[in-house]
């Protein structure tokens, strides 16, 4: 628990004193929501307003594939990830500690785009503001859950960048299919039903455990 | 074993040809309904060979033993096979039956999601250098990978979702005389994976034994 | 009777076809302080991070004070200071102690972090980003953060590469100053000549083997160093 926490801190730490992720995400997801509504012929139509929360997500994984990369990439630098598997602990913790922190950096991200895409899509967010950052916070565990176990291995070999998004993305189906779903559902009826808060409830949970369990052979050498 | 499982094969597959080649023809959809007879049994192969691999993976990670990662490899490189020819011959069938080549369908989708994942797996390995880090590296892929299975189907059941795929692996829609074709489909599949992948893990020893006497050579 | 602070049997490790260790067995009782030598490529890094818990060993078994080195409890008394620091550029010195310090379980990081600095005269630098420092210091930092957890067991991984003479006698007498505290310690180097001060046993390494031990509580000078010359040799 101690590293947990230990981990969270340090990565919060590390990315506010140079930040440089945050900006980098922000910057690539609010431009990739302006790029979509420029590359769908029709604008705000009914059509591009269906698909709406489908581009949203796209823009949020791409966002979060930028930031989980830098994750451990900073852990490259002196060794420092030997320095994380000498720990006398469960070495999953250490992985919730980097998945909690890419889960807060992801959220204070999604801010931006989803304010863009609310302005340049014409949707009005505020009646359903607390259900939509709800399911947008359960879509980004998945995702960083996925992500930070991907990252930590795509780091070591070679080609980590392209490896990443193609590790990424083959498992990816279920949350954002739970995801936009659930935002659309919210955009169009103004209501969430249960299945696509249950869908990824389910898959935040497996995938979460799952990577718990592994990451300690993931830090071996 | 391998002559065993050869011969098994030889036999089952033959049997198969013969019961495909005599059954009728579908009154509706004519003699390409016939692809089915490879198409499904191939979802088969796809399924039993990523199940293996993962499980192989997870024996590996307990024991460290190379050879559950040799199986691991070789269920990947048959399952994924299997996997592209189900693929490959679902649109075949659309085509000749509805005249498009693909449709998002769950279970395609789900098959081609599955397709995806052992594209990755394959690549995880070719660019992880070190035999055992790239052996432990897709063991835990593997495991995620498997786990997706169960997720994407659950994720088809919520939604719905366009019912394309012909139900047709209930008894009781089955036209007079395709029940056999298909059970002997399935377990020539069954048959043709085990050789396939006994074939292959083979193979992969004699490469780890090749790569250990020339670490041996050059040690001297 | 105590268990030996590091037991190795039949190590092996084998990365792809390479084969870094090649069968090493190791005994090495508790308060000992033992020099590992030989050239590049002998396996001296390889042995080191195997028994600080950082890698599983192909075959054989490593031990430290009779617990599998791969676990928690093993990697809780042992402290590696490595070719790499470890450290975070971005922090300061004091984050990265008190971060080490978290990770390991420390009681009081703060506290035993500021203690750490004091003793190897970084007090003032402490508020600094790790990053701005010179090798020195930052080797300086990177001993404290291996101590931080007051380990029994310290395996030090070529510390004096890369350090001017000032550094490289202020290392020694830290190292020194360990060897009193009655650690056991283990200390890979290329530099016989320093090495031998601080010790009172060397193995030497050659492809992966153990090619030669000293005598124990009698180290010859001249026998390591034709050791040394024919595991150079081709």
């Amino acid at each position: 628990m101690n590293a947990f926490l230990a981990v969270l801190w340090k990565d919060l730490l590390c990315e506010w004193r140079s930040r440089d992720r945050l900006v980098a995400m922000l910057v690539f997801s609010a431009l990739v929501v302006v790029v979509f509504h420029f590359a769908l012929p029709g604008g705000a139509g009914a059509q591009t307003r269906a698909n709406a929360p489908g581009l949203l997500w796209v823009a949020t994984v791409f966002a979060a594939l930028l930031g989980l990369g830098r994750a451990f990439a900073i852990e490259l630098e002196n060794d420092a990830l030997a320095g994380l598997a000498l720990a006398p602990v469960e070495r999953g913790w250490i992985f919730l500690g980097k998945w909690a922190a890419n889960v807060v950096i992801l959220a204070l991200v999604q801010g931006v785009p989803s304010l863009v895409f609310a302005i340049v899509f014409e949707v009005d967010l505020l009646p359903v503001l607390w259900p939509f950052a709800g399911i947008s916070l359960l879509g980004s565990v998945g995702l960083c859950a996925i992500g930070t176990l991907a990252a930590a291995v795509a780091v070591r070999t070679r080609f980590r960048e392209l490896l990443l998004p193609l590790l990424v993305l083959p498992l990816l189906w279920p949350v954002l299919s739970g995801a936009v779903r659930g935002t659309a559902e919210l955009l169009e009826a103004g209501s969430l039903s249960f299945e696509p808060v249950q869908l990824l409830l389910v898959t935040d949970a497996t995938y979460l455990i799952l990577s718990f369990l592994t990451f300690e052979y993931v830090l071996d050498e | 074993m391998i002559r065993t499982s050869g011969t098994a094969l030889l036999v089952i597959a033959s049997l198969w040809a013969w019961a495909v080649f005599e059954a009728p023809v579908d009154a509706m959809q004519g003699s390409i309904q016939k692809i089915l007879y490879v198409h499904v049994p191939c979802a088969i192969g796809a399924y039993l060979g990523f199940l293996t691999t993962a499980l192989c993976g997870a024996l590996y990670l307990r024991s460290s033993d190379a050879r559950y990662d040799r199986a691991a490899i070789s269920a990947a490189e048959v399952g994924v096979v299997f996997c592209s020819l189900n693929i490959a011959s679902g649109p075949i069938w659309a085509r000749g039956t509805w005249g498009h080549w693909w449709t998002w369908d769950p279970r395609l989708t789900v098959t081609l999601l599955l397709w995806f994942v052992y594209l990755a797996y394959l690549l995880l390995r070719a660019f992880t250098d070190g035999s055992e880090r790239s052996a432990r590296f897709a063991a835990v892929y593997g495991l995620l990978g498997a786990a997706a299975i169960p997720l994407n189907y659950f994720a088809i059941q919520l939604f719905g979702g366009a019912a394309m795929h012909p139900e047709n692996l209930r008894r009781g829609s089955l036209g007079e005389g395709m029940g056999l074709p298909f059970a002997l489909g399935m377990v020539a599949a069954a048959a043709a994976f085990l050789h396939l992948l006994l074939l292959r893990i083979d193979l992969e020893g004699r490469r780890a034994e090749l790569a250990r006497a020339l670490a041996d050579a050059r040690d001297q | 009777m105590s268990a030996p602070a590091i037991a190795a049997h039949g190590l092996e490790k084998r990365f792809g076809w390479a084969v870094a260790l090649a069968g090493v067995d190791l005994v090495v009782p508790p308060g000992a302080a033992l020099a590992v030598l030989g050239p590049n490529g002998a396996g001296k890094s390889t042995l080191l991070r195997l028994l600080a818990g950082l890698a599983r060993p192909s075959a054989g078994s490593v031990e430290i004070d009779g617990l599998r080195a791969q676990g928690r409890e093993a990697r809780a008394k042992v402290g590696l200071i490595g070719h790499e620091t470890f450290l975070y550029p971005a922090l300061t010195a004091r984050e990265n102690l008190v971060f080490a310090g978290r990770l390991h379980d420390v009681p009081d990081p703060g506290p035993r972090a500021d203690r750490l600095l004091a003793e190897a005269g970084l007090s003032g630098v402490a508020d600094r980003p790790v990053g701005g420092f010179s090798r020195g210091m930052a080797q300086r930092v990177a001993i404290a953060r291996g101590l931080v957890h007051d380990p029994p067991v310290v395996l030090l991984d070529e510390p004096f590469t890369g350090l001017d003479r000032r550094s490289a006698s202020r290392l020694s007498e830290r190292l020194g100053a360990l060897r009193s505290e009655r650690r056991t310690f283990l200390l890979a180097t290329h530099d016989l000549a320093s090495a031998l001060r601080l010790v009172d046993s060397a193995i030497v390494l050659a492809r992966g083997r153990i090619a030669h031990r000293s005598e124990p509580g009698a180290l010859d000078l001249e026998s390591l160093d034709a050791a040394l010359a024919a595991a150079d040799a081709p």
